[in-house]
Formats: C-alpha cells, structure tokens, sequence
C-alpha cells in the first residue's frame, strides 16, 4: 500500500454469512459459488503477491546480478548474503538505527501529536472542528511524492524558504545544506512524515473519543479529576484497543519509509549514512545489480515487518471475529 | 460546547486553544500553500514573499507543453482508471464472498488477504521486476497496470467486505422467494446497495495507483514517453537544475486530483463523525 491510503479498514460486523446455500439448498453449484467468486482475486494475489514472496526468498539464497538475470542460470550460494548482510558494520552502524530508531521515533511523534490533535478537535466547536478537520484532510490527501518535494523545496540550501527565515532573523550567517547531516535529514524525513500521518491517527481517535461515555467523564469531574487525569484514567483505557491499532499500523507504515528517504538529496544511495533498510535494498539491487544480496535485505525487513503483523492480526481477531 | 469538559473554559484556556489551532492550521496548510505560492509565482526562488511576487501562470504552461506533463497526465489518468475498474471488479466478486458466504479456509483466506496488506513493496519489486520482465511488458503501461491490480486489491476485498456485510440477508432472501437466481439477485439488489461503498473503494484504488513511485520508477525505466506523473516530476531536477517553480506547478497538478477526491470521501467521514455526536 502507498502511504497515502491511510484509513482502517471498515470493521465488518459480523453479520453471519448466511444467505444463498440457507435458501436454495447446498447444490454442488452453490457450494463451489464462493470459490468461483474468490477465484480472480485469488489468482491475481497467488501470481503477483505470493510467488514474487517466494521468489524473493529464493533469489536471496543466490549469487542473483546481471549476468543471471540474463542467461537465465541459478547460483546457489546458500546463506552467504544474509552472512555479508549480518556481518556488515553499514547494517548496525547505519541502516538499523535509520530504519528501527526512526520508526520508534516517528511512531511516538505521530501518535502523541495525532492524539493531541483529536482531543483538540473534540474540545472545539462545530465550526471551527469542520475548518480544522477540512486542513487535516489536505495534509493527509498531499502525495508522498510531491509532499516529499515541498519539504525539501522548503529546506532547500540555496533558495529554501527555512534558510532564508533564518537569515533574515539573524540566527544563522550562511545558508546550511541540511540534507547532508544524518541528523537534520532525519528530522525532516520526521515532519514529513508526522505531517502526512498525523490526520489518520487524529481522525481515528476523534472517533473512539467521542464515543466515550459522557457520564463518565462527569463523573470523574465532579470528583475532583483535573483534565490530565480524566484523560489518563478514563480516556486512554477505554480507547486501548484504537491506540494498539493506530500504533501498530503507523509502525508498519514507519517501518516501510521509502519514497520520503528516497526523494531527499543523498537519499537515493549517494549518501550512504542515511539509508534504511528499504532504500538500502533497493540501491543494492537496481543500484548495483546485486539483486540476491538486496533481497536478503528485503527478506529482513519483510520477516520484521511479519513480527508487528502478527501482532496486529491478534488485536484485529480480540475485537471482531471475521 | 466541549465534549471532554462541562465547566465553562476560562480565558486563559480559550486563548491558548486559539493558539494550539492557528498553530496547527500553518503546520498542516503551510506546505500545500507554500506549493502553490511558488508554482504561481515568476520569482519563485529568487525572493522571499509569502505572496506570490510576480504571480504567473508561466510554470503551468511550461510544464504542460515542454515539461511533458500532458502526457505524464494522461499516462496517469490511464492506469488509474484501469486499475479502478479491474480492482474494484475483482475485489467485489471476492468480498461478496468472504462476507455472504461460510466455507472451509474462509479465515484463512481473510487473513491472508490482511496479512499480503503489510508486504513492504521494497520486498516485491525486485521479483516482479523480474517477472514483468519475462513477460516482455518492461516500461510499457500494461505492465504497472498489473501491477497496481495487486497492490490495490487486498485493501479493496477488506474495505468492500464491511459494506457488502451491511446489507440485511433479509432483502436476499426476499429475491429470492420472489424467484430470482443468484445472478439477479446479485444485479438487482447487492449490487446497487454496495454502489456507494464500491465508490469508496475505487476513490483510494485511484490514489493509490495515481501516486505509486516504486514501481513506476522500476518499472518504466528510460521509456519517457510512459511517464506517470509521480516519476514525471523527476525529470526537472536534473535536466533543468532544479526548476523549483515548474516542479511546484507540476505538484499541484498531481495533489489537485487526489485532494478534490479526498473531500468526495470526507463527506461520508464527517457524516460518520457527526453521527457518534449524536450518540455520545
């Protein structure tokens, strides 16, 4: 998924699946009706979803460049890129902390001023909250792409509009290339990214907030609870599982940054201090034609990726059967 | 009247929330409205209003007939609606399903289909490539029209699953005690009911296939003239070094789509949102 489609996904209640085979009998027909229905998303996800998976599992288990995408030959060289891959100072040095520390980083930026956000927006009236909302919805609607483009127009070194305010205030005597410093490049791929995801987590909790009892909040009120502790006490624990489900899919979003690195200066492999592990696998491979060591990379990524899935998976199953 | 508070806010407190929103309003709006100051403006670059010193429809037209952007346009617009149209077709034919039907691997197949959402595209696009290009469909658009069927069909048969699963079973049933075969039933009754909730989901299929970066970079190559918009933008840095004005002009021209469709869909969201107000 493109980062730009960031909404839940609609919770289905479930409404048992009934229908056809309860009225019309269990012929040979409507019991294989499912299956000629699922048939075209199935083959379409089985050929471009599933086999790609395995390919890129295999092609990781070889010596993969330009020579063999060409004749076509197979060189197995077993766990030999997952060994360079693990034993490379680039990985822990660079790529880890770029790709783990960042998304930690981001997902905590995203969801604390998200949830800000949406308790500021429950605070306002009619008016005001359909004019904020109206701006969220332009931040979140802005692509990737060209999001990513304006920031970096926006701190650009020479003509930059961040430069320029500084300068202009005196806090700074010469322009600064911000892009070259894994620090500051790192903090603008942060408002980039905090600003693109914030609106889903707002939206999201917004909804869980208002629908927490009132009566509840009264109550805490009238017993002496300051705001703080109202929305620590009361708050937080009823929307526990919207916050596991906010933090859990902004992590996988966090995880799989690429366009925002990508689009930066340096950020397409010429500056190797801030790769992550994305862009990291896909500069090796497209980059370099070294396909079998940028899938052992893509393989990590996917497996840690699996992890925090399956910890969404389990949350999804707690609230709603299937 | 706040929804978290019931005393009546002090001064103090209204002021600061009057900070909080403007301050939230220029960190949300200010790169929208800094994109399209430039693009308009002749001297983008070159001074330092934050109004348009020189406004100009210049960059626009440059963009539009030597940048190429007509064709990157039209490529775009191709393959999103094709796209569209496939996705949502197969993803209703999957969700109606999933949601109306109870057969053995029927949780495995939802999970799968939860579980293929969260694949990091850097994962597939070295095997697709490969594939893609077996195929012979190397930087032609058929190839990422493919492509994009995929990516946007997992999220389809989830969002399309709820809406099929809101319609009553009972209008089912009363088709078909009426004499209708499945197929009718399927035209005349599910298939005018889940028509909203099909728009929906072709609105974020068409997003997600108007701004795809990946693939349409890997995938394309040097063919130029198969464009998307989301690459097409890269041919102003370097050939024009950095021609920030027309690159904001040509941003605003992909952001303008995606946004007019955002406020389509936030339609149905404010209506939800105002619906828990009620309830609360």
């Amino acid at each position: 998924m493109t980062s730009t489609t960031r909404v839940s996904a609609p919770a289905g209640r479930g409404n048992a699946p009934a229908g056809a085979d309860r009225v019309r009998g269990r012929s040979l027909v409507a019991r294989s009706r499912p299956w000629l229905l699922l048939a075209p998303a199935l083959v379409v996800l089985a050929v471009l979803m599933l086999w790609p998976l395995i390919r890129v599992l295999l092609f990781s288990l070889q010596d993969y460049g330009l020579p063999q995408i060409v004749s076509g030959e197979t060189v197995w060289i077993g766990l030999d890129n997952y060994t360079e891959v693990l034993t490379s100072a680039q990985l822990w040095q660079v790529v880890l902390p770029n790709t783990v520390g960042f998304s930690v980083l981001a997902v905590s930026c995203t969801v604390a001023f998200g949830t800000a956000v949406a308790v500021l927006l429950a605070s306002l009236g009619t008016v005001w909250r359909t004019i904020v909302s109206s701006a969220i919805m332009a931040a979140w609607a802005m692509p990737a792409v060209t999001g990513t483009y304006v920031w970096v127009w926006i701190f650009d070194a020479d003509r930059g509009v961040f430069n320029h305010v500084l300068q202009s205030l005196g806090l700074q005597d010469q322009a600064v290339n911000w892009f070259t410093d894994r620090w500051s490049f790192y903090a603008i791929v942060l408002i980039n990214i905090v600003h693109h995801g914030f609106p889903f987590v707002a939206v999201t909790v917004l909804a869980g907030l208002l629908g927490v009892p009132k009566e509840l909040l009264e109550a805490a009120e009238v017993d002496g609870a300051g705001a703080w502790r109202r929305f620590f006490s009361i708050i937080v624990p009823q929307l526990r599982q919207v916050f596991a489900v906010v933090i859990i899919l902004s992590t996988i979003w966090d995880f799989k940054v690429f366009a925002q690195v990508f689009l930066m200066p340096g950020g397409a492999g010429t500056n190797r201090e801030v790769l992550n592990l994305g862009v990291w696998s896909y500069v090796e491979s497209f980059g370099q034609n070294r396909y079998g060591f940028g899938s052992a990379i893509a393989v990590l990524l996917t497996l840690m990726l699996l992890v925090v899935t399956v910890v969404y998976v389990r949350t999804i199953l707690k609230e709603d059967e299937l | 009247m706040s929804l978290l508070s019931t005393r009546r806010p002090t001064p103090a407190v209204r002021a600061g929330k009057g900070l909080a929103v403007a301050g939230l309003l220029l960190f949300t709006l200010f790169p929208a409205y800094w994109m399209l100051v430039s693009a308009f403006d002749a001297r983008a670059g070159r001074g330092s209003s934050f109004v348009p010193a020189e406004p100009t429809l210049d960059h626009f037209e440059f963009v539009l007939t030597e940048g190429g952007f007509d064709v990157f346009l039209r490529n775009s617009v191709v393959v999103a609606l094709v796209t569209v149209v496939v996705s949502s077709l197969l993803a209703l034919l999957a969700s109606v399903a999933v949601a109306r039907f109870r057969f053995r691997f029927r949780t495995q197949v939802l999970l799968m289909v939860l579980v293929v959402q969260m694949v990091p595209l850097e994962a597939l696009v070295i095997p697709l490539f490969v594939q893609v290009r077996d195929l012979g469909l190397l930087e032609q658009l058929l190839g990422l029209v493919v492509v994009y069927v995929a990516l946007a069909l997992p999220f389809g048969i989830w969002m399309l699953r709820g809406f099929v699963a809101a319609v009553p079973v009972e209008l089912e049933e009363a088709a078909y005690l009426d004499g209708a075969t499945w197929g009718r039933m399927f035209r005349s009754v599910l298939f005018p009911l889940v028509a909203p909730g099909l728009v929906a989901t072709s609105i974020f299929s068409f997003i997600t296939a108007w701004n795809e970066f990946l693939f349409a970079m890997t995938l394309l190559g040097a063919a130029t003239e198969n464009y998307t918009v989301a690459i097409g933008l890269r041919s102003f840095f370097g050939q024009f070094s950095n021609q920030w004005g027309a690159i904001m002009a040509a941003s605003t021209l992909i952001t303008l789509p995606v946004m007019i469709f955002f406020i389509l869909v936030q339609r149905r969201l404010a209506s939800g949102l105002t619906a828990g107000a009620v309830k609360g």
